[in-house]
């Protein structure tokens, strides 16, 4: 009976067990979670704590539910938060605070830029360059702060420019006043009119800190950009929380707020505002295209998102490439394998990307100290009151962006043990010291990027002719093939300040240099140039000359037809920029951008383990990567800054040519000394050829 | 010359067998490491690095037991050239080759185990073994250790300067290996010297 009875409550203990683990595994897979197929499992989201009940707060501080007034960060989130140190940083500042001279120079920042960051440096992408405070004349007035809000203040976090103006000044207080009618912080050029007018910024107000665009997981981007493009900076906050639901829109455009959202004491309900660390998607609203795990990748409209992927092509995504639904990737069967591996690992953005004083996170380098790790870091509560937002990152080519913070994040290095996994490599430290893990970890990419950017001649849009690589079709048709494209590989200084060959993108730009001033040629005073007055219908019309220059038999300038194929057609249009658009001395120059790529990283088994791919005469290391079509010939080429031999015009189609660049690194097999290779078989000859004729000379004389 | 004493001693033969072999693996891995593209004949060009590295070495270790060799069973002296070796010797040997041999001279050098190189054999061997060898093996050790003492390695200029200057060496090998063999057949019979490297005797000359 004993034994029975022992038997049974053994019977019931494990049924019991087993029953628990059945009723437990229903509850993992319960409904609401991603089932488990769908996320890698070493993606699960990670158990955080809630961040505690807010009040949302306007610019007085009272609660908005009352007074229905935008939301005010200085003061919701400035109560606890040190609001001037977080906005001191990068993501709010731009670039204001790098306004040096010296540090531009220091850098190698052309001298026509105000700053190294967004805000302030001129790229060929938007060919827009923003005026500084000493402009006297209106003619060099072209992109004024407001302006530069209106366009780029979307991406751009609020706070630091969109609250101070150049000199300091906290807009709408007593101290902010213009300097003079040009003042670019109380200024814009009107288009219609050719005029710099005021800037109403009681209209406008200012655009504290979006804590909002980074920490609230559904935060609308494309609402915010609305609000920032129609100049209506005050309420861009509240857009960015349209999808949260505790914010609606009336039909006269007025946001107000919804009461359901809110707890009974008037703060907001925790789950709706869900304040958490930037997620993935809160960095791609602006970074690139970054998921967790997604198998369809949104066409993009050019110039609004995923700036980062449209420059080089990289996807940061967990999702293997062959079960991507949309865009139609060629080839996609064969490629089972994650558009990044890192993200197929469950990495986000911010465990490399972090803030530099996270003590979770935070590098304790002390070299003088030999300490790898110095587990005494930085209080959590200081790091809760100012967590540093200038945020760990590397150093990629051409980015010039938050340049005192340049190498501060992880290397490779500091995560993956390299030498221990490349046994199939000789000379391990040579590899890793000339290439950069990239090169051999990103050996093709499999979207799209830009390929061209050419200002030099406006198409009948009054913009830009741009073409891309690595797709045919249209970028946002479902329906056009990306092909993706190989990399063409440059050299940048790694974190040792030792030269690494790099992969990266290529954009050509042509456009139209004023000598006389020292800096491009503004796009309105392209527009001038080229059309007659201002666009009727958005359609811009092409002066006679131009017409007759570049047209077809109908009269009609189409890709093809806008080219500077002939030294007449160069002359023609530098008179028209001297004539109409008072550009003294323009020169037409071609600049060659390199955008590095450090995303879309495979594993091994994709990366480039074939050595001859390197080692060989046709080095994938000068890969001859297409350049724009139709670069005109004999102008000055730039390449980061100063003028180099980086194109080869001697083929059908313009292609890079890497050879200086690469020029300092010796590639067995692919590089070669031309008198030592013909002294050396000259030699072996002349032995050969004297044997064949001294034998010849003996069999014929009987001497053998 | 008692004709029960072999022109080469085995352990001569044993060092110039290792000595070609060793070299013309070295050459053959050469071209697959300098040409890796168009002579895979090692697989990849990682395995032809490696195997010119092992062969390297193996070549060092028969050159240091050739000079021990040498040295010890007091033969060195066949590799240095005496005064007229430069002038006299050089001049006859020279015009033995450019005009004698094809005339059916005899060869102006009767080789016995007391002389067995002739005046530009020992020149060429003195060149070779003190200039060239040397040259090939300290450019091949630096570039070897360019992962182990880079400071060294960069010393000397890196790859820019040890890399052309090994394959310059390497073409001068090349070189001295065809004129080597060619010159190999010079001998009484086209094959005898080859034989006499083999079973250590030669053949009585025909001249």
């Amino acid at each position: 009976m004993k034994r029975e009875g022992m038997c049974r409550v053994r019977f019931g203990r494990i049924t019991a067990f087993w029953t628990s683990i059945a009723i437990l595994s229903l509850f993992v897979n319960a409904p609401g979670q991603e089932p488990s197929t769908a996320m890698p499992a070493a993606s699960k989201p990670v158990a955080k704590l809630p961040h505690p009940a807010i009040v949302l707060k306007d610019e007085d501080g009272h609660n908005v539910l009352e007074s229905g007034k935008p939301i005010s960060t200085r003061h919701t989130c400035g109560d606890c938060h040190d609001y001037d140190f977080i906005a001191n940083s990068f993501h709010f500042q731009q670039g204001k605070t790098e306004m040096d001279r010296a540090l531009l120079t220091s850098h190698g920042v052309a001298a026509f830029n105000q700053s190294p960051g967004m805000f302030g440096k001129f790229s060929i992408l938007p060919n827009r360059q923003l005026t500084g405070l000493d402009v006297k004349d209106v003619a060099d007035f072209d992109m004024s702060q407001p302006e530069w809000l209106t366009k780029c203040g979307v991406c751009h976090t609020g706070a630091g420019i969109s609250e101070f103006d150049l000199q300091g000044h906290k807009f709408l207080t007593a101290d902010a006043k213009p300097t003079g009618p040009l003042d670019p912080s109380y200024s814009i050029r009107d288009r219609e009119k050719g005029q710099v007018v005021p800037w109403d910024w009681n209209k406008s107000g200012i655009a504290e800190a979006d804590c909002f665009l980074c920490h609230t997981p559904k935060a609308s981007r494309g609402a915010r950009k609305k609000e920032m493009a129609v100049g209506d900076f005050r309420w861009a906050n509240n857009a960015t929380l349209l999808d949260t639901g505790i914010v609606s829109v009336q039909a006269d455009g007025k946001f107000i707020y919804n009461r359901a959202a809110f707890n009974q004491d008037g703060t907001v309900k925790p789950e709706a505002l869900d304040l958490s660390d930037p997620t993935l998607e809160n960095c791609a609203q602006c970074h690139g295209f970054t998921a967790r795990s997604t198998t369809t990748i949104q066409p993009i409209q050019h110039a609004d998102i995923m700036r980062g992927t449209e420059k080089s092509g990289w996807i940061y995504n967990g999702a293997k490439i062959s079960d991507t639904v949309s865009p139609n990737v060629i080839g996609k069967e064969k490629m089972r394998y994650p558009w990044d591996g890192h993200a197929a690992k469950g990495i986000v953005c911010i465990d490399c990307h972090f803030s530099v004083n996270n003590p979770g996170r935070m590098i304790h380098e002390d070299q003088k100290e030999h300490l790898l790790y110095k587990p005494s870091g930085e209080d959590i509560a200081v790091y809760l009151k100012q967590p540093n937002h200038n945020f760990a990152r590397g150093n990629i080519p051409p980015e010039t962006v938050n340049i005192n913070a340049h190498n501060t994040m992880r290397g490779c290095a500091d995560c993956h043990d390299a030498e221990k996994i490349h046994t199939f490599l000789p000379y391990k430290s040579r590899h890793f010291q000339a290439l950069a893990c990239q090169t051999c970890h990103i050996p093709s990419v499999h979207f799209w990027a830009y390929r061209s950017d050419d200002w030099a001649f406006l198409m009948d849009t009054g913009g830009s002719r741009i073409t891309y690589r690595g797709i045919d079709g249209g970028i946002v048709d479902p329906e056009s093939e990306v092909t993706g494209y190989s990399p063409a590989y440059m050299t940048s200084p790694g974190k040792d300040g030792n030269l690494q060959i790099r992969p990266t993108n290529l954009i050509s730009g042509v456009y139209w240099f004023d000598k006389a001033k020292g800096r491009p040629v503004f796009t309105w005073q392209m527009q001038t140039a080229f059309f007659e007055g201002l666009p009727a219908n958005g359609e811009w019309k092409y002066r006679p000359e131009v017409l007759k220059a570049f047209g077809d038999k109908d009269g009609i300038i189409d890709i093809p037809q806008g080219v500077y194929d002939t030294p007449e057609k160069i002359a023609l249009v530098k008179g028209l920029l001297q004539k109409y658009a008072a550009v003294e001395d323009p020169e037409l120059r071609i600049e060659i951008t390199p955008w590095a790529i450090s995303h879309s990283i495979v594993g091994k088994d994709q990366a480039i383990r074939d050595c001859v791919l390197c080692h060989s005469k046709n080095s994938i290391l000068h890969r001859p990567l297409d350049l724009d079509t139709f670069l005109p010939q004999s102008v000055p080429v730039t390449f980061r800054g100063k003028q180099a031999r980086v194109v080869n015009f001697e083929g059908k189609e313009p292609v890079f040519d890497n050879r200086e660049l690469l020029s300092s690194f010796y590639v067995v097999g692919s590089s070669r000394v031309a008198w030592v290779e013909w002294l050396g078989w000259i030699f072996f000859a002349a032995v050969v050829l004297f044997s064949i004729l001294h034998g010849a000379l003996r069999l014929l004389g009987g001497g053998l | 010359m008692n004709s029960s004493t072999p022109l080469y001693a085995l352990h001569e033969r044993i060092w110039h067998w290792l000595q070609a072999a060793s070299i013309i693996f070295l050459i053959l891995t050469g071209f697959a490491i300098h040409y890796p593209d168009r002579f895979g004949l090692f697989g990849s060009l990682a395995r032809a690095v490696r195997f010119h590295s092992w062969i390297g070495f193996a070549l060092l270790v028969n050159g240091f037991l050739g000079i021990f060799y040498h040295f010890t069973a007091e033969k060195y002296h066949h590799f240095l050239p005496r005064a007229d070796d430069f002038t006299e010797a050089a001049i006859r040997q020279i015009r033995f080759y450019l005009y004698g041999i094809f005339k059916g001279e005899k060869h102006p050098l009767e080789t016995d185990p007391r002389r067995k190189l002739n005046s530009i054999q020992k020149i060429t061997y003195l060149l070779l073994l003190n200039v060239l060898l040397p040259f090939q093996i300290i450019t091949g050790i630096l570039m070897w250790g360019a992962d182990r003492w880079p400071g060294l390695f960069n010393s000397f200029g890196g790859l820019w300067v040890l890399g052309p200057a090994h394959t310059l060496g390497a073409y001068l090998f090349l070189a001295f290996l065809a004129g080597h063999i060619y010159l190999a057949t010079t001998g009484s019979t086209p094959l005898s010297l080859l034989r006499a490297m083999f079973t250590g005797f030669e053949e009585p000359s025909r001249g």
